[in-house]
């Protein structure tokens, strides 16, 4: 047996030990990965491809309409939505699932000061912890009874994942249609006067109300700011109109989409509108 | 293999043993130049510990979708068209329609687009089990640490494989959504703007954008992908995979761990390890 007792070896050199034992066991005790472990894989990577076979067959079955509209929503979506248009600015923006608790991050930051937490602070954190996980748990221990720390860290994260995935995914949007009905609430309320009417009704129908909250109407989409006292910053006309031509020009690094597209008369309307808007007196 | 014959062997048997050489030709050939053959004897035949289970096949899962994207990928590249401009004939981007004609008049096109769109998810899903079962046996450990970062660079390329590719049917969704998508990447501080003003090929969401994003999404993501995949099977093979940590069998586990009768006394274990296996743990330095 060993010829110098040692005090107690260090982590690295019990690291190594075990990992030297784990080829040894591996090679005497193992089995050959063809046939045993390889007939699991194939097993399960029939089941792989199945699925999504399946997928796209449920998919197609169930979009295609009965008039063949490729818009036509079916169990799993549409095949095609609507040819993009830039000009269009009702279209509620929508990730692919595995973004929405990005996109439901969004909402809990508010624009402009803290938006950038939402956006790109708590997901680089999230990414460099991720990364990093080898080195901030280095004991040599791999049974999860043995790891309460990182097992509770562990379901915290598939928690908050999945609640984050969940809330974007039912995240209510606000419809035009809907959100039309409420500008003569919008007029008693603030007191609109008659030339802020017709910028009142863009606003409810161009989109705007997809990201920002007004007068209680509307979805607080990716940290939008309520816009029902915008007035009262006294912005003026002409700041309104070149910000909505150009929010990023304006605002520089703002997600905001341009509306560049709506033309000078109606983004008078608009710029009208959102000066007049003062809140409730 | 060796038999020795006493007699003269017949003609059939000296036929046989010359096809045998035939056949075995090209192999040989192949193993003396490159060595490979003895590459894929070594990863086929190589041993892993005995008590692996369902949840480890998670990976090769994970490589599968990979696989079905990469060929599926190839085909839809066949027909698709990157272009933002207007057919003058419809009225309509000619990206959008390369789409519809791709799912409605292409024999099984719908089904070719259907599993590359559908396994995209199925893709990034089974990466998340993947990393979680990797998680729950602890194999991110020493000597394991690098692959476990090499698996989340996988795994954040496979997400912005899933954002460019949103963009290329050209449709309302997929553009406001990257209109979003690539406003965010701008509000990171130094960088942002810069990477938004990259991403979009200037100011607005254009045609250049699509041909930038069918570039990434198609050339140099999946590129990135298919090398970080090879250095990942690499240390794989090299490193071996983890036996279940709470196995009574684990490989590698400590001799002491494994003394059943210490924990319960009055109750043996029957059956002590095959000596050999013994033999080497109390020398670490066998390995191979």
């Amino acid at each position: 047996m060993a010829a110098i007792p040692k005090e107690k070896p260090s982590r690295i050199d019990e690291a190594r030990a075990e990992f030297a034992r784990y080829k040894a066991d591996v090679k005497a005790r193992g089995k050959p990965f063809y046939p045993y472990a390889m007939f699991h894989d194939t097993i399960m990577s029939l089941v792989v491809v199945c699925t999504i076979i399946g997928l796209a067959v449920i998919w197609k079955w169930s979009a295609w309409g009965p008039d063949h509209d490729p818009t036509h929503t079916g169990l799993r979506g549409a095949e095609v939505a609507a040819p993009a248009d830039p000009g269009t600015t009702s279209f509620v923006p929508r990730p692919d699932w595995y973004f929405y608790f990005l996109f439901y991050l969004l909402r809990i930051f508010k624009w402009p000061e803290s938006v950038f937490l939402g956006t790109v602070g708590v997901p680089t954190i999230a990414l460099i912890l991720l990364i990093m996980l080898p080195f901030l748990d280095r004991r040599r221990v791999r049974r999860p009874s043995a790891r309460p720390v990182a097992m509770v860290a562990a379901v915290l994260t598939i928690i908050s994942m999945g609640v984050l995935t969940w809330k974007g995914a039912t995240a209510k949007e606000a419809l035009a249609s809907e959100v039309v009905r409420d500008v003569p609430n919008w007029v008693k309320a603030e007191n609109l006067p008659a030339n802020a009417l017709p910028g009142a009704q863009l606003f409810a129908t161009a989109g705007c109300t997809a990201c920002h909250t007004y007068n209680g109407s509307g979805g607080s989409n990716l940290g939008a700011p309520d816009l029902t006292e915008i007035g009262s910053r006294n912005l003026g006309l002409q700041f309104q109109v070149n910000h909505l031509k150009c929010p990023s020009c304006v605002n520089p690094g703002s997600a905001m989409p341009p509306f560049a597209s709506l033309g000078d008369e109606r983004l008078n309307q608009l710029a009208v509108f959102l000066e007049a808007s003062k809140g409730s007196p | 293999m060796a038999t020795t014959y006493r007699r003269k062997p017949t003609k059939a048997e000296i036929r046989r043993q010359k096809m045998e050489e035939l056949a075995m030709f090209p192999i040989d050939w192949l193993e003396e130049r490159s060595g490979l053959i003895g590459g894929v004897r070594y990863f086929l035949f190589r041993n892993v510990p005995a008590d692996i289970n369902w949840m480890q096949t998670l990976g090769s899962a994970a490589l599968t979708a990979f696989l079905v994207q990469a060929i599926t990928g190839v085909i839809l590249a066949m027909y698709y068209v990157p272009s933002a401009a207007t057919d003058p004939k419809t009225g309509d981007p000619v990206a959008w329609e390369s789409i519809v004609h791709i799912t409605d008049d292409l024999t099984l096109g719908w089904l070719v687009r259907g599993m590359h769109r559908w396994g995209a998810s199925v893709f990034i899903i089974l990466m998340f089990l993947h990393m979680g079962r990797v998680f729950l046996f602890g194999a991110y450990k020493y000597p394991r640490e690098l692959n476990w970062i090499i698996g989340v660079l996988i795994l954040v390329s496979g997400m912005m494989e899933g954002f460019t590719g949103y963009l290329l049917p050209w449709d309302q969704t997929a553009y406001w959504a990257t209109v979003v998508g690539i406003n965010l990447n701008g509000t990171a501080p130094f960088l942002g703007p810069w990477l938004a003003q990259f991403l979009r090929g200037g100011q607005e969401i254009s045609g250049e954008t699509l041909t930038r994003f069918y570039s990434l999404h198609m050339l140099l993501i999946p590129g990135a992908i298919i090398g970080l995949i090879t250095l990942h099977l690499y240390l794989v093979i090299r490193l071996g995979v983890t036996s279940p940590p709470w196995s009574k069998d684990a490989a590698g586990m400590e001799p002491e761990e494994e003394e059943g009768a210490r924990l319960r006394p009055g109750l043996t274990r029957p059956v002590p390890r095959p000596s050999g296996a013994s033999a080497m743990q109390a020398e670490p330095g066998g390995q191979e």
